[in-house]
């Protein structure tokens, strides 16, 4: 493949030159925290954005460049249309870099999550309205029914879409007369969107199990359709969750809170499968991918237990608007995302003994372990004073000071250990020769791969 | 509904699993239809935008003050949380003013004009007539919810 560009090469690689550079804001960000104004040159108003912005298109555009990569293999047929793919690309990361100018110029969305001047979004809704068409003429052409992860990325295709279109409702003035309604908006559209883009990795995540394993019973069994099922009800009604304090009608909240209780079905299931992961994990150690696979089945467990706290009522009171809703937001992005997304990387490139990254997996891991847990402990002592006494805002982020220090520190940590995985991938991607967990001299399968320790 | 023996999903499993995404999608915009009306109206009609709330709200936006600060704790961490700066004891409608045009340790001055100011001022009071935040009436029924989450609210 060595010489040969596709678009999903392109897509790929992209997609990890934004997550570096949304990790640079991301260490930016943190340490402006710690020292107000320690870089004026990129004001807080501006690295939040360039590093929000920045790890969403890494996330869509390595999930959609796998998807890319993945489904002709799978239907057995080449995709529908490669130049649509191509313009797709040249589309998206267009109005990647006129957004981040746009940031540099101060020109902004103002909106909380993925923001920048609503225009920039037609460009946007029009690529994935090539990936759409592409995927289903690509995808329609799979021979009997289909396995739990194409109904995942056919939904999240559709719905990224949907939501996307949702989230600017704001731009009618029925929607931003009303600081409720236009919160409301926000959370609704925002955080079915994540869902939709969760679909899209799971979905990712099952392939690579099921390539890695050559076993196709996994993503056809019952319990994927009711994962998948749960999954896809949670993106739809489990978002108010996030708004639980906003005063719009308590069936909302009713509704999300019922929901999202749900989701201990699916961590059951995962206790349940514990012992079997733990195996399996140990088995496909010997790969790159196969330890990233381990670590996001480990980060799972860990976000999806911190959601379900902080979807019950009474302790969301506490965690609400502190930064353990941080924590749970990069647990997912970083710990489960990216750690399935790199897993898929390097299955694509083709394996890599585990061993000469053993170093920076595990300085990844911990570093991540670290921030997450300083946020966690930052967030208790904002929400616990908040709640509970009158201190101002002030004096209360400096009672949670060592926290925020040891968020910002173990940033550093994060953002070497993405910086050499990022140089690891982009070679492995761009100089790939034989896909698809190939080991040099050996057949790809992990099941088969060579156990080192 | 699969097959017997098999894991292979039948041709009747998909077909209900089909019924079954279309039904959540028609809940979904069920959902939304009520969520965007009768569900999120405001309870009194300050907290209805009026033209110079609506300005305000603008400018907002186009200064990306979220980026530090909050509404109902949904925004960033930087800065303090807004909802009630301006009914808040020790803060209200002159002290909000005072800093957005002069700034303050933490936060720059936006380098607004009094007009301007006083359009940000006056989105903040609206928002502030839509509710409470933090909230701090804790009566929780036994499976965790609230009995009467807003009742505090104004």
């Amino acid at each position: 493949m060595r010489g040969e560009f596709t678009p999903a090469k392109g897509f790929i690689i992209a997609g990890l030159l934004a997550l570096w550079c949304g990790a640079l804001f991301g260490v930016i960000g943190s340490w402006q925290h710690v020292i107000p104004n320690v870089i004026d040159v990129v004001p807080f108003v501006k690295s939040r954005p360039l590093h929000v912005s920045l790890v969403i298109a890494w996330i869509f555009l390595t999930a959609v460049g796998g998807i890319y990569h993945y489904l002709p293999k799978i239907v057995s047929a080449p995709l529908h249309s490669t130049r649509l793919a191509w313009l797709h690309l040249v589309v998206f990361v267009g109005t990647g870099f006129a957004v981040i100018a746009a940031y540099f110029l101060g020109l902004f969305g103002g909106r909380e999550y993925w923001e920048f001047p609503p225009v920039l979004g037609i460009p946007i809704a029009l690529s994935w309205g090539f990936l759409l068409y592409n995927f289903f003429r690509t995808a329609n052409k799979y021979k009997g029914p289909w396995p739990a992860y194409l109904w995942m990325w056919a939904t999240g295709v559709v719905f990224f879409l949907i939501t996307y279109l949702e989230s600017n409702l704001y731009l009618f003035p029925h929607f931003t007369g009303n600081m409720v309604r236009e919160l409301t908006v926000q959370w609704k559209a925002y955080g079915a969107l994540t869902g939709s883009w969760n679909l899209l990795v799971y979905g990712t995540a099952m392939v690579v199990m099921e390539r890695s394993t050559g076993n196709t019973a996994i993503a056809r069994s019952r319990s994927a359709y009711l994962l998948f099922g749960l999954g896809f009800t949670n993106l739809l009604f489990g978002w108010a969750h996030h708004i639980y304090p906003v005063p719009s009608a308590l069936w909302i909240r009713i509704l999300a809170y019922a929901i999202s209780m749900t989701e201990w079905v699916i961590l059951a299931r995962m206790i349940q499968q514990w012992r079997a992961t733990v195996k399996e994990g140990k088995r496909g150690s010997s790969t790159v991918f196969g330890r990233f696979m381990f670590a996001s089945e480990a980060w799972v467990f860990l976000n999806l237990g911190l959601a379900l706290m902080i979807s019950i009522p009474a302790i969301n009171l506490f965690t609400h608007g502190t930064h353990i809703t941080v924590a749970h937001a990069m647990g997912s992005t970083i710990g489960i995302n990216t750690t399935i997304l790199f897993a898929s990387v390097f299955f694509i490139a083709g394996g890599h003994r585990s061993g000469s990254m053993r170093t920076v997996f595990w300085i990844f891991n911990v570093s991540l372990l670290a921030f997450w847990l300083c946020l966690i402990g930052a967030g208790m002592v904002k929400g616990y004073f908040t709640v509970m006494t009158d201190l101002p805002f002030q004096t209360i982020m400096e009672k949670a000071r060592p926290f925020i220090v040891g968020f910002a520190v173990s940033g550093l940590g994060l953002f070497a250990g993405l910086s050499v995985l990022v140089w690891r991938a982009v070679k492995a991607i761009a100089f790939v020769q034989r896909e698809e967990g190939a080991q040099s001299g050996e057949e790809p399968a992990m099941a088969k791969a060579e156990v080192l320790h | 509904m699969e097959s017997k023996g098999s894991n292979e999903p039948s041709a009747v499993g998909v077909r209900q699993r089909r019924i079954v995404y279309f039904v959540l999608i028609g809940l979904f915009l069920l959902q939304s239809g009520l969520t965007y009306t009768v569900s999120t109206e405001v309870p009194v009609p300050a907290a209805e935008l009026n033209s110079a709330a609506r300005r305000g709200e603008a400018l907002y936006r186009s200064f990306n003050c979220t980026a530090c600060h909050q509404f109902y704790g949904l925004g960033g961490y930087m800065g303090p949380d807004l909802t009630n700066v301006t009914i808040a004891p020790g803060k209200g409608p002159d002290f909000t003013r005072g800093i957005i045009l002069h700034g303050s340790a933490n936060m720059p001055a936006l380098g607004v004009t009094k007009d301007q100011a006083d359009d940000l001022v006056a989105f903040l009071e609206a928002v502030a007539a839509t509710g409470i935040y933090p909230i701090r009436n804790l009566d929780l029924t036994p499976w965790g919810t609230y009995r009467e989450m807003h009742s505090d609210a104004r």
